[in-house]
């Protein structure tokens, strides 16, 4: 019995697919389970831990300007820097969010709001950047994007449909798998509402069928010798892309599978339907999927400008909690709302706010994060974090254990140093369950 | 005296005659294949031995493909194939290379390739408005022949509106902030990646935190800033010499100014002011005064790299490496003392070589495309036990490069960028700050940055599915009338064997196998349709992984 499991473990590490202990473990338990070749207590030992990660998931909602705080999660109606937003209870006793964002605040029960997020990076690129990555760019280390690493750690690893998908957004310092290699890329939809480019055959699929094949046998002359390498790599590209666009998970990017009450209740917008989607997709299986809204750097107009953009979340982030929990699948799917800052106290000249990294707040819901918390505090005005204050290491570090992922994992680089998945900070404890 | 000076022309045509100052005297400088024969040979005594299992020279057709791609970054149409296999010439190979270094293509080609090295590390997306002005410079100084010391210096010491001074581009990419800079600049021209001590001792050089700090003193004062009037939108690079006031709190937080020192982080207090640094150069300890001006700063430091050592054999490790397929140092952006190089002096005559021909990049193109290494068959990238040079190593085309050899293979001019319906270019611009022109588009879904390790650059299912299934190339792919190239063909070439020889030369520049020729007959003959037939055959050659390999 010793010798067939170390036989899968064997074949696992020997495939083509990146595969981590835990993977092969879950895949021997898995086929061992199966064969009836395990007892009992092996497969709960082997178990334990895994299944809690199967299918463990993660949605990031990224708000690309830096949202206020203010206007969002951390109203101070009683104080100047509050500005005109006023405030609304949710349905968490002594729990008040920002009155634009009353769906919102009735699944406050499912959402934490982390108050006291803390950074010193107050430009776009190096913020967005670092709340991608949990690392600030240094030349000549390519780190991966935060849904790279998950994809890279828990992503299934036959599977035919892209394991990290981002929807719309198109900002270079959202990242990329960087030295993980383009097996963990985000497979980038700009459109949520039609399907992703180049998936239709060209041709009709008996042709289609034909056209492989030749193909593949034209292959055989550079594939023999001198391209070996290159031809096995390309066989198994060809075949991964085919397979994806015929594969029937492919109508997982279709939302005209959905009802029109479905759709009504995400609401009838690109965020909604981004929302959606990534409920969509990750129902189908895939680990990890970006939803991005831009237009949160409010230096002038803040309070109407915010107020629009809270229009355009508020439904569908809520019914988004609500749906992923009545379908059973918020406990293994962390949602993440957030951007790479936040906005100053002072309103200025124009009504606006200018970036400020010092205190802002982000949320998280589902994943066996704990909702209705709030963790930190600022001071009377916003200005200071004055309680727990939370650094992006500390976030990230909170994420991946969420997620089942061990945050001092370290990758090898591609100059052959090795980065961990997070450098330092602390799992906010008080948010796991 | 006519006959004498006959001669002199017919000697500085040989290259016989070093060109040179006329105070210097003159050195004879080798040819290119007497140099390469000498690389040849080094490489025999030190990495080869007897029972070396060498790839056997590359056959003409898939030398020419090589060569094409390799310095003008397209494949060679048929008619090109044909005539270079037909020529009887022993010395046509030279010839080839002489004949494609004065190219205008070659410096577009390469042009296109630092634009990658240096955009692909950028800290900003605006950074990428440099590209085009970039390209444009950077081919001019390529085709002159420009020395590479020059070019350096030039990248070095840029200053000005980054639309006009495409020599902005490294400072600007790293957004004029002195560390970033500092190892930009030592990674690309030193291959020294001496940035790793930024924040503590390197875990396995020699170099110390210091002598990194010590290197960013040479260029505190640079700022990169924002212009935005009614007639104008750019961003420039300046000198900031301001006198040394009071100290800000955290000067290296903001790339907006320069600063007038550099100062080195105290680490266990980020909010401290730090260390002030002297500029110094790591490799020869030589050293400038605080107050110095920035262009003395960078004049000094730029002339300080070209003269040293590491400069030469970084350029020699980059560019063997791309045309042999392995560098004598990996990666190829971090060599120096403290790596072992699988060739040591094989790298060092060359490297040498290089510098006495005046940093002459062209000459270095002809000396490396001349050696066996280079012209040998290619095989699987080795494993790190096996025998390094043993054979070329088949390379991804780039991003422009597969982009050409698309439009040669279907015979279709570059088309225009994107305008929407009123002929105005479209609205939406792009990083570049421009419309987005098709072959920008595909860089976004095909480009690579060509400092990674190249058995890390692997192919995406988006790139497989824009090949196979993209709507310009399956229209490209069509036989309609005379409109498209298989239309044409199909017209002209009554026979299926002739027909199916042409396809391959469009595509793989060489004539099929035997065993090629066969699975396509056989595939002609199972289908009626003959246009549906050859469309599929179009299709499949372009869409196989020797199509988009420099093989």
């Amino acid at each position: 019995m010793k010798l067939k499991l170390e036989h899968h473990v064997h074949a696992r590490t020997n495939c083509d697919c990146v595969v981590h202990r835990r993977d092969f473990l879950r895949v021997a338990a898995a086929t061992g389970a199966a064969a009836g070749m395990m007892s009992w207590t092996d497969g709960i030992c082997l178990s334990a831990d895994d299944l809690r990660k199967r299918g463990m998931a993660c949605i990031l909602l990224w708000m690309g300007g830096g949202p206020s705080q203010f206007e969002t999660f951390s109203p101070k109606p009683d104080h100047e820097n509050g500005g005109e937003t006023k405030a609304i209870s949710t349905n968490v006793p002594g729990i008040q969010i920002a009155d634009t964002l009353p769906h919102v605040a009735k699944v406050m029960d499912q959402l934490a709001i982390i108050r006291s997020m803390t950074s010193k990076e107050g430009s776009h690129p190096r913020a967005s950047f670092l709340l991608h990555h949990g690392y600030l760019p240094m030349g000549g280390v390519k780190f991966p994007t935060l849904g790279s690493q998950v994809a890279h750690q828990i992503g299934k690893p036959a599977f035919d449909l892209p394991s990290f998908v981002r929807i719309g957004g198109r900002r270079a310092d959202a990242g990329g798998a960087g030295f993980l290699g383009v097996d963990y890329d985000p497979f980038v939809l700009q459109n949520p509402e039609r399907p992703p480019e180049n998936t239709q055959p060209a041709t009709r699929d008996e042709r289609y069928a034909r056209r492989l094949e030749l193909l593949e046998r034209l292959e055989a002359d550079f594939g023999s010798v001198e391209g070996a390498d290159i031809v096995a790599d390309h066989r198994k590209l060809i075949r991964k892309s085919s397979d994806m666009i015929l594969s029937p998970r492919m109508g997982a990017f279709d939302l005209t599978d959905e009802s029109d009450s479905m759709r009504d209740a995400y609401g009838r917008t690109q965020f909604g339907a981004g929302c959606l989607l990534a409920r969509r997709l990750v129902e189908a299986g895939v680990t990890f999927v970006e939803v991005n809204l831009e237009g949160w750097d409010t230096h002038d107009d803040n309070f109407n400008r915010t107020a629009q953009r809270n229009e355009m979340i508020d439904q569908p982030m809520a019914q988004l909690v609500t749906d992923l929990r009545s379908r059973g699948m918020l406990e293994r799917t962390l949602v993440i709302w957030m951007g790479e800052f936040g906005r100053t106290p002072r309103i200025n000249a124009r009504a606006g706010r200018d970036h400020y990294p010092r205190a802002f707040n982000i949320s998280l819901a589902g994943g066996g994060i704990r909702g209705g918390r709030v963790v930190g505090e600022t001071d009377v005005g916003g200005v200071e974090v004055t309680e727990r204050p939370v650094t992006v290491p500390d976030l990230f570090r909170t994420v991946y254990t969420a997620l089942g992922i061990d945050a001092d994992h370290e990758n090898m680089s591609r100059i052959g140093r090795p980065i961990k998945l997070v450098d330092g900070g602390e799992v906010i404890r008080e948010l796991l369950g | 005296m006519n006959l004498r000076l006959g001669s002199w022309y017919l000697l500085v045509g040989l290259g016989l005659v070093a060109a040179g100052s006329a105070a210097a005297p003159a050195i004879a400088k080798p040819s290119p294949s007497q140099t390469a024969r000498q690389v040849d040979r080094l490489l025999a005594e030190e990495v080869f031995s007897a029972d070396s299992e060498l790839a056997p020279r590359v056959n003409d057709a898939t030398f020419l493909r090589r060569v094409w791609l390799d310095i003008v970054g397209d494949i060679p149409t048929p008619e090109h194939v044909t005539a270079f296999l037909l020529d009887p010439a022993k010395d046509k190979r030279q010839r080839v290379v002489q004949e494609l270094v004065a190219n205008p293509q070659y410096g577009q080609n390469w042009a296109r390739y630092w634009r990658d090295v240096i955009l692909s590390r950028r800290l900003e997306d605006r950074a990428a408005i440099v590209a085009n002005p970039l390209v444009v410079a950077l081919r001019e100084k390529l085709n002159d022949n420009q020395p590479w010391d020059e070019i350096a210096a030039e990248f070095i010491t840029a200053t000005g509106d980054v639309k006009e001074n495409g020599a902005t581009a490294i400072l600007v990419a790293q957004d004029g902030r002195t560390e970033e800079t500092t190892a930009e600049i030592s990674r690309i021209f030193l291959g020294i990646q001496i940035q790793c001590c930024q924040c503590h001792d390197h875990p396995y050089d020699q170099w110390k935190r210091e002598q990194f700090h010590e290197l960013a003193a040479f260029f505190p004062r640079i700022a990169v800033r924002p212009v935005v009037s009614p007639t104008r939108r750019t961003l420039e690079v300046v000198a900031d010499d301001r006198p040394e006031m009071r100290r800000r709190a955290n000067p290296n937080a903001e790339g907006r100014r320069g600063e007038p020192e550099h100062y080195m982080p105290n680490l266990d207090d980020p909010a401290a002011p730090g260390t002030r640094m002297q500029p110094k150069f790591f490799l020869t300890s030589a050293d400038l005064p605080f107050g110095t001006r920035d262009a003395e700063r960078r004049g000094t430091i730029a002339e300080w790299i070209t003269r040293n050592p590491w400069f030469a054999t970084a350029l020699v490790n980059r560019l063997w490496a791309e045309l042999v397929g392995e560098g004598f140092y990996e990666p190829i952006d971090d060599i120096g003392p403290d790596r072992e190089p699988s060739a040591p002096k094989t790298v060092d005559f060359l490297s040498r070589s290089f510098a006495e021909s005046g940093y002459n990049v062209k000459w270095l193109f002809r000396v490396i495309c001349a050696t066996e290494a280079y012209q040998r068959e290619s095989r699987p990238r080795r494993e790190t036990d096996g025998t390094p040079f043993a054979a070329n190593v088949a390379q991804p085309l780039r991003s422009d490069q597969l982009f050409n050899a698309i439009l040669t293979a279907v015979d279709v001019e570059e088309p225009e960028a994107a305008f929407n319906r009123r002929g105005r270019p479209a609205q939406m611009m792009n990083a570049y700050g421009r419309a987005p022109s098709i072959r920008q588009a595909f860089e976004v879904a095909f480009g690579y940055d060509p400092s990674d390790p190249r058995e890390t650059v692997t192919s995406s299912i988006p790139q497989a599915l824009a090949l196979m299934n993209g709507a310009r190339i399956n229209l490209a792919v069509r036989a309609i009338g005379d409109e498209t190239v298989l239309g044409r063909l199909l017209d002209e070439i009554p026979e299926d064997d002739a027909l199916i020889g042409e396809l391959y030369l469009r595509t793989l520049s060489r004539e099929p196998t035997d065993e090629e020729l066969g699975v396509a007959l056989e595939f002609c003959q199972a289908t009626k349709n003959r246009s549906a037939v050859f469309e599929d055959l179009f299709w499949a050659l372009l869409n196989s992984s020797e199509f988009s390999r420099r093989r």
